[in-house]
């Protein structure tokens, strides 16, 4: 199946590793991606909230050029991007005065014809049922077996669910799917579904420490060896702020954390450097050591 | 039909906690609510619940089933009978409760009432002739309006479970209903009041409310239109403001956020010296990626081309917040052809 492919900014950024990892494992899932060039970032919530016209049409402009590669899906490694992409899309299609000031706009700076062709769809949903699913069983199988991962979805994935819609947003399934069809089992815990607190990190970082203590807490308590996220705004807080959490209360966490991405790689035979486990600050040995010793 | 449920039950004498299995013959029409007046009625009295007019109009009856805050009067209970499964009913989160399914909403109140939730018109004295707005005028606010207070989006807000002083979903899409009145004048003062330490840039967009609210309210866009109007009106100290600006200031220069320069851009430069250590711990691990030579995403020409365009059309703040609200009461009514 081919794709556009659009990586966003953090996995253009602060998490290479994603994009590396996700264009080393796609060919073994039956995805082709076509990566798109003239793009830029979504505006994840930012634009849409202190200039939300521009962030409307920043996405139509990513929606035609993903259009203009004949792909019918556009691929999504991040929860925002999907979340932005979809709901710009729904907008567009749905009003046509709305479709035709933004086209008016894009033809005048020379962007092609938003017309509502592709699909917008996050890399998640296209391995956790279909071809995908199938391809993924054949190329994890028992990957990795006698590990307890816990699965954290994130916000924007989920919800609203009028604009996502792929699963049910308080009782999700499809990252544990991935982690059996893995050989992995999936731990549960509560605050699977709820926020890291990463869209207010910079300006309330007391407030967004609050609620990532939850997921990180709850996970190791319900006996996890790590965390898998489809995400990378929930990897860099979750990764990269562990230590804030560690030194605000004293205590010792440690808990890596995968890219979604990189949890199907290993299950599937990635090298190191396909994966860079080494770009993460919570290190990944534990986890890999507890795989390789099973 | 033969409906079976669990119901969390608080003792405040007592303190005492317990899960209670309740099975009771209601008619098939039945919501949760008619559920839960057979069993004061017919099994136990001492049950507590608010209600009263049965017809999601009240916001009297927000409760939690199976974790979700909804409307008792709104839950059909025969589907959930037909698939045999037995619910569990407890009382609303971010609120602390009071007896069984009751909660104290006085902190919730006294949010919305500090929203000051009336039209402030400006003028003391009655003018001879009334004001008459057009619906178009209104149509705006038109979502916000629809609040019935029943604090199923509070129940759910992730920000107010880490901050419980949060202004919350539900008194902040308050607030924009008066922002967005063309009849109100008290624009500016409402605008500053909500710019502060628990305000509107204390959202994570966790879109909990969102995804509760029983009437469509959609408190997030509501936040987001609070953020929107703030920005226009150049009510943008907060780190929160700073933050959403420099986004756009990294598109129309770079295209691609530019990462590294985000943190002194939202918190000043002193604050981004104090966290050198954990600055530095990022980037011995590559994240934190270097500003020269920029990563400038190509063809960004057009991306700062269309903001100018964009600017010049004047659709700034709130207006230009369409968010699906039009696509999705089309789609939820299944009358994509009308208007």
């Amino acid at each position: 199946m081919r794709v556009a492919y659009y990586k966003g900014c953090l996995a253009s950024l602060s998490a290479k590793e994603l994009d590396v990892a996700t264009k080393a494992l796609a060919p073994k899932l039956g995805l082709e991606l076509d990566e798109l060039e003239s793009v830029t970032c979504c505006g994840a919530g930012d634009i849409h909230e202190a200039e939300p016209d521009y962030y409307l049409h920043l996405n139509a402009r990513i929606l035609a050029y993903a259009e203009r590669t004949g792909a019918d899906t556009l691929m999504t490694i991040c929860n925002v991007c999907t979340l932005n992409l979809r709901q710009a899309d729904l907008e567009l299609k749905h009003d046509e005065a709305l479709r035709e000031r933004v086209n008016a706009n894009l033809a005048e700076v020379g962007v092609p014809r938003y017309t509502g062709g592709v699909d917008v769809k996050h890399f998640l949903w296209l391995v956790a049922e279909g071809e995908g699913y199938e391809r993924l069983k054949e190329c994890a199988h028992k990957g990795l077996k006698g590990l307890r991962i816990a699965p954290f979805y994130g916000c924007q994935i989920l919800r609203p669910s009028k604009l996502l819609g792929f699963e049910d947003p308080d009782r999700p399934w499809s990252l544990e799917a991935i982690i059996e069809a893995c050989g992995g089992e999936a731990v549960d815990y509560p605050a699977k579904v709820k926020c890291c607190g990463f869209p207010i990190i910079q300006a309330r970082e007391e407030v967004a420490l609050g609620e990532l203590i939850q997921p990180i807490e709850q996970a190791l308590d319900a006996g996890a060896d790590a965390m898998v996220t489809p995400c990378p705004l929930c990897h860099l807080s979750l990764d990269a702020w562990q230590q804030k959490l560690e030194a605000q209360t004293g205590r010792s966490f440690r808990l890596p954390i995968f890219h979604l991405s990189q949890l199907i790689g290993v299950a599937a035979g990635l090298e190191e450097s396909e994966l860079r486990f080494k770009r993460h600050v919570v290190s990944m040995q534990p986890v890999l050591e507890k795989l390789e010793s099973v | 039909v033969q409906v079976a449920l669990k119901i969390w039950r608080f003792d405040p004498e007592s303190g005492e906690r317990a899960l209670k299995r309740y099975e009771v013959e209601a008619p098939e029409w039945a919501c949760l609510l008619d559920v839960l007046d057979i069993v004061k009625d017919e099994v136990d009295g001492t049950l507590a619940f608010r209600k009263s007019c049965r017809m999601m109009i009240c916001g009297s009856c927000g409760m939690r089933m199976d974790g979700r805050a909804i409307l008792a009067c709104k839950e059909p209970m025969k589907p959930i009978v037909d698939a045999g499964h037995e619910p569990v009913i407890s009382a609303m989160g971010n609120m602390p409760v009071l007896k069984d399914l009751v909660v104290d909403m006085s902190p919730f109140w006294s949010k919305i009432r500090a929203m000051k939730p009336w039209v402030d018109t400006g003028y003391e004295e009655l003018p001879e002739k009334e004001s008459i707005v057009s619906q178009e005028r209104m149509n705006p606010i038109h979502k916000e309006a629809l609040c019935i207070m029943c604090g199923c989006c509070v129940s759910e807000c992730n920000s107010m479970e880490s901050d419980p002083e949060f202004f919350g979903p539900a008194a902040l899409a308050k607030g924009f209903r008066f922002v967005g009145d063309p009849r109100d004048r008290a624009t500016i003062e409402r605008l500053e009041a909500y710019n502060v330490e628990h305000g509107i840039w204390d959202c994570t967009r966790c879109y909990f409310c969102n995804e509760r609210c029983p009437k469509g309210v959609d408190p997030r866009d509501a936040i987001a239109k609070l953020g929107a109007e703030s920005v226009r009106h150049g009510i943008d100290r907060d780190m929160g403001a700073k933050h959403a600006k420099w986004f756009v200031h990294s598109a129309k220069t770079t295209g691609w956020l530019r990462e590294t320069e985000l943190v002194p851009k939202t918190q000043g430069v002193i604050s981004a010296v104090k966290e050198a250590k954990f600055a530095l711990s990022l980037a011995k691990r590559g994240k934190v990626p270097p500003p020269f030579p920029p990563h400038v995403a190509r063809d960004v020409g057009e991306a700062r081309r269309l903001y100018e365009l964009v600017k010049q059309q004047g659709r700034d703040g709130a207006a230009g917040i369409v968010q699906g609200e039009k696509a999705l009461s089309r789609l939820e009514h299944g009358n994509e052809n009308e208007d």
